[in-house]
């Protein structure tokens, strides 16, 4: 816990750090927004004797709901502002005040419980040529995952050899909530083996919402939108961790990383220690492990910090980062989603204990290491 | 020949017919002494995790995966897992084998006429 940084080199504001990223910031895309790029058969199927602006009746999501009216109406009290151009990122990005951003989707948080399996897939790829060809630019900080369909596999690989030479394209995206079976599962191999080769880390973010879709049968029990998003973040990120961590799916691919987005920190010490103390019993289950699994998620796991839990506990906040690993960690908003943090929100906390490098690292250094942009 | 101010007589060979298994105790010191194919070895009967009577436990092999990740079953009789929480031990070298920086102390043993000692 070094505090040997010499005045001049503290950080203060997020104004001394060179290059600021947003690990997880969003687009506010809507399916009409890109449903145009979608290629045949389902562009004819929907568009074949009708235009865009037809009503498509009940084809117009094929994004379940969980029901809720939206982030804005659920509070009450703010509308979200839309993000779905390049004005509109930069926009945020002022607001925020940073340099680069991980632009991740909204709509397509909720593809991984899109019913129909080939569907999902172009559904993939049509936001992916939409937002390459409309919002991605690195000459403003722009970068983003190419989004893949967890149920296709095998044309989640292939979107990934499509789109990994563009230069925006830093990962590939899992829209994990609700995706089921759990991510070790090898049926999903395929798609990190086109990671790894890609040279992508793979990103995982869930939605509240998508629990409407599996995991656990218990949250169709609950009749709030706070009982739901709560928990779930985590839950469903610990879920697929374990699944993957049992199947040894970071042993068999050891070159890869893979970012875990948006479910606080307090659970991936808890995580961490757990599972270690269940391989002391239990190796038998996971034999294939050279290492405990704590070690597997030092070297391989990197974990987006909002929403910050504790910022107003600088005791809790500091163990926190401490325990699960500045290294690990890289900042993120969430704008412009309704919990998101502004960019001070850890700064303020970590200042006193932490070095103006493992600072620099999470607000930039780390992510501008791991998505190699 | 055995030094036997250094090595103490604790066991014979025919004490293993039954089990491959003996508890002994030198100087308040308890040891579980094992009988495996490439002869005797003995460990501390202290689990490092909660103090459990870990040498009480069940004597097996191991899984362990192959590079497939196929399942295989090794180290036969040279696994002690302590009764408590099955943490496993490897009798050969008293390493946990989850958690290798864990270990049990393992005493020398040796053999002369049948008869079995431990230097402890």
């Amino acid at each position: 816990m070094a505090k040997s940084d010499s005045a001049q080199d503290r950080i203060r504001s997020i104004d001394d750090i060179q290059t600021t990223v947003d690990g997880d910031f969003h687009i506010t895309e809507r399916q009409e927004d890109f449903i145009e790029y979608i290629d045949d058969p389902y562009h004819s199927m929907m568009f074949d004797g009708r235009k865009m602006s037809d009503n498509l009746s009940y084809l117009s999501s094929f994004y379940p709901s969980a029901g809720l009216f939206s982030t804005g109406v659920v509070s009450g009290k703010i509308d979200n502002p839309t993000v779905n151009s390049k004005e509109t990122v930069e926009k945020g990005m002022e607001v925020l005040n940073v340099d680069r951003v991980h632009a991740d989707p909204t709509q397509n948080l909720y593809l991984g419980i899109v019913h129909h399996d080939d569907l999902a897939a172009a559904l993939a790829n049509a936001y992916n040529s939409w937002v390459i060809e409309n919002i991605y630019d690195k000459d403003i900080g722009i970068y983003g995952p190419a989004v893949v369909a967890p149920q296709r596999p095998d044309k989640a690989a292939e979107e990934i050899d499509d789109r990994k030479n563009e230069d925006e394209i830093v990962s590939v995206f899992i829209p994990s909530g609700g995706t089921h079976p759990p991510l070790g599962n090898e049926k999903y191999w395929p798609i990190y083996e086109a990671a790894e080769n890609a040279g992508l880390p793979v990103v995982f973010h869930n939605a509240s919402g998508t629990q409407i879709g599996n995991f656990p049968l218990q949250f169709q029990g609950t009749n709030r939108y706070f009982s739901n998003h709560v928990p779930t973040h985590a839950m469903t990120h610990m879920m697929h961790i374990t699944d993957m961590i049992t199947r040894g799916v970071p042993v068999k691919f050891n070159e890869l990383d893979f970012v875990v987005q948006e479910a606080g920190l307090g659970w991936i010490p808890y995580l961490m220690q757990r599972m270690d103390n269940e391989y002391a019993e239990k190796r038998e289950d996971v034999p294939m492990l050279e290492q405990p699994p704590s070690e597997y998620i030092n070297d391989q796991f990197y974990f987006t910090s909002q929403p910050i839990e504790g910022a107003k506990d600088p005791d809790y906040l500091n163990s926190i980062v401490r325990l699960l690993g500045p290294e690990n960690l890289m900042f993120s908003s969430d704008y412009p989603h309704l919990d998101f943090d502004h960019s001070d929100e850890l700064l303020r906390g970590l200042r006193s204990q932490f070095t103006s490098e493992e600072i620099s690292n999470i607000y930039g250094g780390t992510a501008i290491k791991v998505f190699d942009f | 020949m055995i030094d036997k101010e250094e090595y103490e007589y604790v066991a014979n060979v025919e004490d293993f017919e039954d089990d491959s298994r003996v508890l002994i105790d030198i100087k308040g010191r308890e040891i579980g002494l094992f009988q495996t194919e490439d002869g005797y070895f003995a460990v501390g009967n202290y689990c490092v995790h909660q103090g459990g009577p870990m040498c009480e436990g069940k004597v097996s092999g191991a899984v362990t995966a192959g590079e497939d990740f196929e399942l295989k079953y090794t180290k036969k009789g040279e696994v002690v897992s302590c009764p408590w929480h099955g943490w496993e031990f490897d009798i050969v070298t008293g390493e946990h084998l989850a958690h290798t920086d864990h270990r049990v102390p393992t005493y020398d043993v040796k053999v002369e006429d049948e008869k079995v000692y431990v230097r402890a």
